[in-house]
């Protein structure tokens, strides 16, 4: 009797001390293995109902995103305790252990078929009606920044590596029709195909938690999300507020059109498409940072475009988006023509009558 | 007895609870053939081989690899094929961006883009591998078959690349290049070097193409200056080809029947190759300014100079230019196009001498388009060009690439 008394009080610690284990566990910095499976990263907590981001992280919404056949994305930016990024020549520096991570998934509606709308910036997935695809970590070690693609399974009960990525069909409802394709998971050497943008030679970096895209006040169709660079900051995980002002949303109807045009470009080609990228061997270069000329794709001849010229003789023809390469590669979805050549299978929409609208309002000729 | 039973209850507990966290196992996915390669691809450590086994492999998104000294082998370019026919995804059959690489005895075909891609890579050899299109010369084709671009130290050896609606054989904006004893057959360009330095082409084939052989320097890319190419002992004959290239590229404007072209570059040497049937003409010299395609780049110098084309055989071409100006030129005199045709722009304040020297071809007829002046005055006199120039130097690859 008496030890069995003693052994009831033992039991119940012990299960309280399990139960604390499984709802709050801080996220886990990997140094050097490939983890199988997302849950080893302890970055999310997975009910049956939703999934939801690790307290300790911070969920952040960069003004301008890549285009992923209308998939929405949920971002989250972990760094360890007691470590903080800094502000270096304005660019933000993550201490090795920062772990970022970007969910995508579609939601459904009540038929369980998925659906094309605004992404709203959710800080958490219902599971009920959202799906799942893909959750992709950047992760900075020791050498430099390491990408993991995870697929979900179709339970949403885990998300598995697939180091050489994975396809699956999806059809996509819209207001006027049904959108059938083949959304892809890119294997780990595309996302560095990307994510390294000084090419070969550099390193992968972010593309959307940085300085530009964190440091302008977003509000748009997708909500009010303040200063994200404050948000880090508040946190203890920077060291400085950037001083300038980051890239607008292209989405921002208040700015310029050429301006919106150019945050566009930027976020969709500039990685390749930069003096130092994997596409310098086109001499096109979509990063802003020249004047709107020949560099930039004004009247400028294709050099190895292959049939992705579209029978077409310059990149941008101004005043004549119906002429112009890049309108011709950002509406196609062959994919040796189209552009950017990962990322999608659909065609952005709006971003092209966003480029064809710019287009239309240069003055001249070539 | 009872304590026992106390302990299993809890430890029951335990278990279950360690389940509900995440032991429980969720069953991993299996990979395809397919997934795999790219698998090995991605985890293969320098020095290591990724064998190709026999077989025709289909593939539906493009392969690519990022890590140095990595070698593809299969078991010969006609057994070992890695088809694209299926392709969904990427705008290459195999992307490579490695240093120290080698790839042989295998086939890649039917990619919907580039089927062979080396970008910014240092010591590549490609040896005994076919790029093809099965279909035969089709615009839908992929643009380029084998093609380094931005390269150094590059050999293309004992290859065979047919149907690219491009250029079967294309190094761009590389230095250092031997392409030989190697055959392009059925592209629109069957072996093009372009905006490229140092290159030694020789000992190929280049047969049925649209243009042979072709050496460009281009305006507007980050590497430019073409110069330095030797272009020996190749057997360019019957390049008849339609032209099927996508409008809007700069080898859509190569006129069918052309064996040689050399655009823009500057010390060119071409002897000892034997050219036959080439029904445009057989070896044409040209400036960018002959396309009429307006640029804009400071730096670029649209003209070839230094020039010279000795020691070699020619018969029975220029019957059927595919070219306005040469149409009108056979009209007028009757006579097949010459076998050496120049489109006489000068640099200025330089001598035609200076821009090409033209020696022991056999009696090989010339003519000089007179295109700076509307060819108004074509003149087949080629006593001012009988002159000689240094012979350029062997290229020498770094063993590593041999």
């Amino acid at each position: 009797m008496r030890t069995h008394h003693m052994r009831l009080p033992v039991l119940a610690g012990a299960l309280l001390i399990l139960i604390a284990a499984c709802s709050e566990p801080a996220p886990i910095f990997h140094e050097s293995e490939r983890p199988l499976r997302l849950s080893d990263w302890q970055l999310f907590d997975l009910s049956t109902e939703e999934l939801t981001p690790s307290e300790a992280s911070l969920v952040l919404h960069p003004s301008n995103q890549l285009f992923t056949d209308y998939a929405h994305k949920m971002r989250t930016l972990w760094i360890p305790q007691g470590l903080q990024a800094e502000l270096v020549d304005e660019e933000i520096q993550y201490p090795v252990g920062t772990v970022i991570s970007k969910t995508f998934y579609y939601p459904r509606n009540g038929q369980g078929q998925l659906v094309k709308v605004t992404d709203p910036g959710n800080e958490h997935i219902a599971l009920g009606d959202h799906q799942l695809l893909e959750t992709r970590l950047l992760v900075h070690r020791q050498n430099g920044w390491d990408a993991f693609p995870y697929v979900w399974n179709e339970e949403q009960t885990e998300a598995f590596l697939r180091v050489a990525g994975t396809s699956t069909s999806v059809s996509l409802q819209t207001e006027n029709e049904d959108l059938d394709f083949m959304y892809f998971v890119p294997n780990e050497n595309q996302c560095s195909g990307c994510h390294t943008t000084d090419h070969p030679d550099g390193e992968m970096k972010p593309l959307g938690i940085i300085a530009s895209q964190l440091s302008s006040p977003i509000s748009d169709a997708r909500g009010d999300f303040g200063i994200q660079t404050s948000t880090i900051l508040e946190k203890g995980w920077l060291n400085a507020q950037p001083a300038d002002q980051g890239t607008i949303s292209w989405r921002d109807e208040s700015a310029s059109l050429e301006d919106r045009a150019l945050a566009y470009l930027n976020i969709h080609c500039a990685h390749c498409h930069n003096p130092e990228g994997a596409a310098d061997t086109s001499g096109l270069f979509l990063d802003g940072s020249s004047d709107i000329d020949v560099s930039m794709g004004l009247c400028k001849p294709p050099v190895a475009a292959g049939g992705g010229a579209g029978d077409l003789q310059y990149s941008i023809v101004p005043s004549d988006p119906d002429h112009s390469i890049l309108v011709y590669r950002m509406e196609s979805s062959k994919p040796d023509e189209m552009m950017p050549e990962l990322g999608r299978s659909l065609i952005h929409t709006e971003g092209v009558a966003l480029i064809r609208q710019w287009i239309s309002s240069m003055s001249g000729s070539c | 007895m009872k304590i026992n039973t106390q302990r299993l209850i809890g430890i029951s507990i335990f278990s279950l609870l360690l389940a509900s966290c995440g032991s429980e196992e969720p069953a991993m996915p299996e990979l395809s053939f397919e997934e795999s390669l790219q698998e090995q691809l991605i985890k293969a450590q320098p020095g290591d081989v990724i064998n190709i086994p026999a077989g025709t492999h289909q593939m539906t998104r493009s392969l690519s690899l990022n890590v140095p000294g990595v070698t593809i082998r299969g078991e010969g370019m006609d057994t070992s094929i890695l088809s694209f026919k299926n392709q969904i995804q990427g705008a290459e059959g195999l992307l490579v961006s490695a240093d120290d690489f080698v790839i042989e005895d295998l086939a890649i075909e039917d990619t919907v883009g580039d089927a062979l891609k080396i970008n910014e890579s240092t010591n590549v050899v490609i040896r005994r591998v076919r790029t093809e299109w099965t279909a035969g010369p089709l615009t839908t084709n992929g643009a380029y078959g084998i093609y380094p671009v931005q390269t150094e130290n590059v050999l293309i050896d004992g290859s065979v690349a047919i149907g690219a609606s491009d250029a079967g054989i294309y190094v761009g904006q590389s230095t250092q290049i031997v392409v030989r004893n190697s055959r392009a057959e059925y592209n629109v360009a069957g072996i093009e070097i372009e905006n490229s330095t140092f290159a030694d082409v020789h000992d190929n084939i280049a047969t049925n193409n649209t243009g042979g052989i072709l050496v460009f320097d281009l305006p507007n890319l980050p590497v430019q200056g073409g110069r330095n190419t030797r272009v020996f002992d190749n057997e360019i004959f019957n390049n008849n080809t339609e032209n099927f290239a996508p409008e809007g590229n700069i080898v859509g404007s190569v006129p069918a029947g052309t064996g040689l072209m050399v655009l823009a570059n500057d010390s060119i040497e071409v002897f000892g190759n034997n050219f036959a049937d080439n029904q445009t003409a057989h070896a044409l010299v040209v400036s960018y300014l002959i396309n009429e395609i307006p640029y804009d780049d400071p730096n670029y110098d649209p003209f070839p100079e230094s020039i010279y084309i000795h020691d070699n055989q020619f018969s029975n071409g220029g019957q059927n230019p595919d070219s306005e100006p040469l149409n009108m030129l056979k009209e007028a005199t009757g006579q097949a196009i010459p076998d050496i045709v120049w489109d006489g722009m000068v640099v200025p304040g330089k001598q035609p001498e200076e821009i090409l020297c033209i020696a022991n071809n056999g009696g090989a007829s010339f003519v000089n388009l007179d295109a700076a002046n509307g060819f108004a005055e074509p003149s087949f006199d080629s006593s001012v060009h009988q002159c000689s120039l240094p012979s350029l130097s062997v290229i020498s690859l770094s063993s590593a690439s041999q």
